[in-house]
């Protein structure tokens, strides 16, 4: 009631503003004459009668003001003329509003896209019903068994499923067009609580064994492909060369399970039987390709689920063991409990890789606003300054200091807003491309960036912060004047302590530059020694051919003949000066390692004597470049009925083979149930050679002969070319379409392979180079204005000085020392921050530390360098002061 | 005897609504009164009365009434609402028990 009052009267003066003033009018003079009145009545005179009642009363609009004062709709109307005024002051310097607000859209973009990479990677949940009662159990994943025996005996959950993700060529043969594939199980779409966008989604009737082959399409895949047509729900689409019957699209905004990527079409986990037939994976002990979740039962706690699983997992894990694993694994099988973790964010394989760099980032943005923020102080305050007299004037008149103090941060929060409404828009372009240069050849990155609430608030936090940081000095230092000196436009009145003030703030951003410098170095080198890091082949227009017998639908007898087709097509090309087989391809992202037992003693390093291994044709070492360095290489004569031979790296022979010539020795492998296989004797040495990663130290690595074993279902083809890449494609395409039309082939380049297993160096180097040099762009900046600003202001004093017989060069030593000082402080602190600071980034450097001296001196020189050209640029204006000139404007 | 015109703070609500309890008033006769009725001991300054008016009225405790007067102007009265009425009489209480609390304190002391 009261509230409405108050919220009524407040609005009905703000709409009948000068109804309320005129009755306020009446209502005052009135008073006034009946005070006067009274006095006269007393026997005073009627002049005299009045200003004793004007002076009782006192001031007639401070009373009004008083008045206005008591219902909220003033401060209103005041902060509504404030914005207004604050309007029509920036869009008269055009110029300084447009350089703060791009400086400002620099550094709020930046800091929104970190964020909202952060938010979408750490913080979003899923778009799914309640996510916070999702719970993954896990133990190194699952296997279908263990998952039907969970999922038949689980009683924690209102809801199971399991999931798992894999990739569906399209095409029907040739150039394989992937779709990123969603297993799921039959309840997964019930327990999310998702609603179908088109058609229906697949439940748990479709996902029996020997079910049909269905499919869900995914909402944006549904878009893109299909344009949304009603007419998709019904048709048939081809997953591996199988034709899959679409029957709806999910709804739109759910990307999968996992972040970071995304799916285009979910099947049922019974129809891996149709694609992969028998022996059917589904019964399959050793087969990990799922995880497992659910949504907890209303009122079962963390603690509770822990313990129940521990109950369920021995009967689970008991009744799943791989029947082919020796006794000990099989004991510890069975010991294995799942443990629950909630799942409300999804699971991601980037967050590992991206966290800390993402904080890293995250402190990086945070200091190019802060630097930006320095700078937008000292232009606001040379403007402040320009504006003593306004700020003067408006305070004769009337205007109290907190009026002002008020309107000066308004204008500062609208540029800020300003900015970050920029900024923002920025930041959608930024995350956009940050997404793509995440993705490499095997990884396609999908960030769903739909804007939420967190991150509009976070963007209007900090514009709100960043507003009343460059604000606040400039504001309360700028009303705090001397009226009278002020309004006689006295320079040196003004001058001396605001000077250091922002001599201060330039040398904090050099500071702070420095470290941003620093740690710029130190990433970029680090890419720079991964890339030039030996690889122990050579990357340089080598073509990877991946060739999929398997999908293809030939019969495994067929294989041998097939890929030696190919292979004869391949080396027949015109351009190529060498072709090789093998089953992986360095860097490629798959492993293949066991446990070997060499005929020398040897004492184990690391965990154990596991080792990678690789099956390769002759011609491999040859067309990798990567020599030969002891013993021979295969040949025809290695044939399946000749004795086991291989060619083992140089790691692997000084460890395995200590101090003796390896050539002729022999390790046994172990194989299934831990049983050793027969011996295979060493015939030759390479050189050490990339496996898996750049970073890594080079794995003990065996490499045995293709013809000594079975053919694989996938092979792939090294393409040595002397023409680029875009003229061996289509070639490559046509001769292999003439052996066989179906087989599905994937083409890239060994050193697009090599560049995505750097791309987080690569990313976190090019970064951290621009915001780096941004901050340098910046602190420059800043110097020069402040500078001038100094040389302008004390135009008069070196006038003086130059008519009493200084010379410009004294003069200019005068500026000078400012640089001098300014950058002695800022580089002190810079490398101060530096060395606290750097050593968040230690896991992250390759071939340098974090305190790496170079790099530190290196920074300090650039800054220094470009500062003092910057101060040199600045300080000449002082020397060309015309001595009369400055001294008559006084 | 406190200085003239030093009204205990918040009580100036109190004394307009009790004033208003007889009849409407305009300001200046509701200043009168106050300074009357307690002798001259409170001067009321109509810096501190018409913004309190305003509150009041706000608050809906008083509402204006318009009367036309001699020199054919509308004078702007006001008259204490069923709430105001409420309100006066929860204030005096909480005045009486305050006021008696703090005289038995100064005796006792």
């Amino acid at each position: 009631m009261a509230i409405r009052h108050t919220l009524l009267g407040g609005l009905c003066a703000l709409f009948q503003r000068r109804e309320t003033e005129e009755e306020m009018d009446d209502e005052l003079r009135a008073f006034l004459e009946a005070s006067a009145e009274r006095r006269m009545r007393a026997g005073m005179q009627e002049d005299e009668a009045r200003r004793a009642a004007h002076v009782e009363m006192g001031s007639l609009e401070s009373v009004k003001d008083d008045i206005r004062d008591a219902g909220w709709e003033t401060a209103f109307e005041a902060l509504w003329a404030d914005l207004r005024y604050s309007v029509r002051v920036l869009a008269k310097a055009p110029v300084f509003t447009a350089v703060v607000v791009l400086t400002l859209a620099l550094g709020i973009g930046a800091n929104t896209a970190i964020f909202s990479l952060i938010d979408s990677l750490l913080l979003k949940t899923l778009p799914v019903e309640k996510p916070e009662e999702l719970v993954q159990v896990d133990n190194y994943g699952f296997t279908n068994p263990l998952w039907e025996q969970f999922r038949d005996r689980q009683d924690i959950f209102s809801g199971a499923f399991a999931w798992g993700p894999t990739e569906f060529n399209l095409s029907q043969g040739g150039m394989v067009r992937n779709a990123d594939g969603f297993w799921v199980s039959g309840d997964l779409f019930r327990t999310l609580g998702l609603r179908p966008a088109a058609g229906r989604l697949l439940t748990v009737d479709d996902d029996r064994r020997g079910c049909a082959a269905l499919t869900v399409l995914s909402y944006s895949f549904w878009r893109s492909h299909y344009g949304a047509a009603a007419s998709a729900v019904g048709s048939t689409i081809s997953l591996d060369g199988h034709p899959f019957d679409v029957i709806g699209v999910a709804p739109a905004g759910f990307y999968g399970m996992t972040v970071g990527s995304k799916f285009d079409v979910a099947v049922p986990l019974c129809s891996s039987d149709v694609l992969y037939g028998p022996p059917s994976r589904l019964d399959a002990r050793h087969a990990w390709w799922l995880h497992a979740a659910g949504r907890v039962k209303p009122g079962i706690g963390m603690a509770q689920l822990k313990s129940r699983l521990a109950v369920l997992s021995a009967a689970v894990y008991g009744s799943a063991v791989p029947q082919d694993w020796d006794p000990k694994s099989q004991d510890n099988f069975r010991k294995r409990v799942l443990r629950p973790a909630p799942v409300a964010n999804g699971l991601s394989d980037l967050r590992g890789d991206y966290q800390q760099p993402l904080r890293i980032l995250m402190a990086v943005v945070g200091l190019v606003l802060l630097i930006a923020c320095a700078n937008i102080a000292s232009l606001t305050m040379a403007r402040s300054a320009a504006r003593g007299k306004e700020m003067a004037m408006r305070q004769a008149l009337g205007a109290s200091r907190q009026r002002l103090v008020r309107q000066l941060l308004i204008e500062c929060v609208l540029l800020s807003f300003a900015g970050a409404a920029l900024g923002l828009l920025l930041a959608r372009w930024a995350d956009t491309l940050l997404a793509i240069s995440l993705s490499g050849v095997s990884r396609q990155v999908f960030i769903d960036f739909t804007l939420d609430t967190r991150v509009l608030v976070f963007t209007a936090a900090i514009a709100t912060l960043t507003g009343l940081l460059f604000g606040a000095a400039p504001a309360f230092r700028g009303t705090r004047i001397s009226l009278t000196s002020a309004i006689k436009e006295n320079h040196a009145a003004a001058g001396g302590p605001r000077n250091r003030f922002r001599l201060w703030l330039v040398a904090s951003q050099v500071a702070l530059s420095l470290v941003l410098l620093v740690a710029a170095g130190l990433l970029l080198r680090t890419f720079r020694n991964l890339a030039s890091v030996d690889m122990g082949f050579d990357a340089d227009r080598v073509l990877l051919v991946n060739v999929d017998l398997f999908t293809a639908g030939m019969p495994k007898s067929e294989y041998g003949a097939a890929y030696q087709r190919i292979g004869e097509q391949l080396r027949a090309l015109p351009g190529v000066l060498g072709a090789s087989r093998s089953r992986l391809t360095p860097l490629g992202n798959s492993d293949w390692n066991t446990i070997i037992h060499s005929d020398v003693p040897h004492p184990v390093v690391g965990a154990d004597d596991t080792v990678d291994f690789n099956t390769v044709d002759a011609d491999y070492f040859a067309t990798l470049r990567t020599p030969l360095l002891a013993g021979r290489n295969f040949t025809n004569k290695d044939s399946a009925q000749a004795p086991a031979v291989a060619v083992i790296n140089q790691t692997l022979a000084r460890r395995f083979f200590p101090g003796v010539n390896p050539i002729g020795h022999t390790y046994r492998a172990e194989g299934g149930a831990r049983k050793l296989d027969p011996p295979v004797e060493v015939i030759g040495v390479v050189k050490d050679a990339k496996y898996e990663t750049v970073r890594e130290e080079p794995d003990p690595t065996i490499f045995r002969p293709l013809s000594q074993g079975s053919e694989f279902e996938s092979e792939n083809f090294e393409v040595r070319s002397a023409l680029p890449e875009s003229a061996m494609v289509a070639a490559i395409q046509n001769r292999i379409a003439g052996v066989n039309r179906t087989v599905p082939i994937e083409i890239h380049t060994l050193a697009a392979q090599v560049d995505e297993s750097l791309t987080r160096e690569r990313v976190l180097a090019a970064l951290s180079t621009f915001f780096g040099a941004l901050a340098l762009l910046l602190a420059t900046i800043g110097l020069y204005g402040t500078l001038s600003y100094v040389v302008t202001q004390r135009r008069t004093e070196f006038g003086i000085r130059l008519a009493l017989g200084a010379t410009r060069q004294s003069i200019l030593g005068l500026v000078m020392r400012d640089v001098a000082r300014v950058l002695a402080f800022g580089i002190a602190a810079g490398i101060a921050i530096s060395f606290a600071a750097t050593g968040a980034l230690s896991a992250l450097l390759f071939g340098l530390t974090a305190r790496d001296p170079f790099t530190l001196a290196a920074g300090g020189a650039l800054i220094a360098a470009v500062s003092l050209a910057a101060g040199l640029l600045a300080a000449r204006r002082a020397t060309t002061i015309d001595p009369i000139a400055a001294l008559r404007q006084e | 005897m406190p200085e003239k015109g030093a009204l205990v703070q918040g009580t100036l609500d109190m004394l307009i609504l009790k004033t208003l309890a007889l009849e409407p008033m305009h300001g200046y006769g509701i200043a009168q009164r106050i300074e009357q009725i307690s002798q001259g001991v409170f001067a009321v300054n109509p810096g501190s009365l018409f913004p309190a008016f305003r509150r009041l009225e706000r608050q809906a405790w008083i509402k204006p009434v318009w009367k036309p007067t001699d020199n054919n102007r509308r004078a702007k009265y006001y008259a204490l609402t069923a709430r105001g009425r409420k309100q006066l009489q929860s204030e005096t209480e909480t005045w009486g028990q305050q006021s008696a609390a703090i005289a038995r304190i100064l005796e006792a002391c």
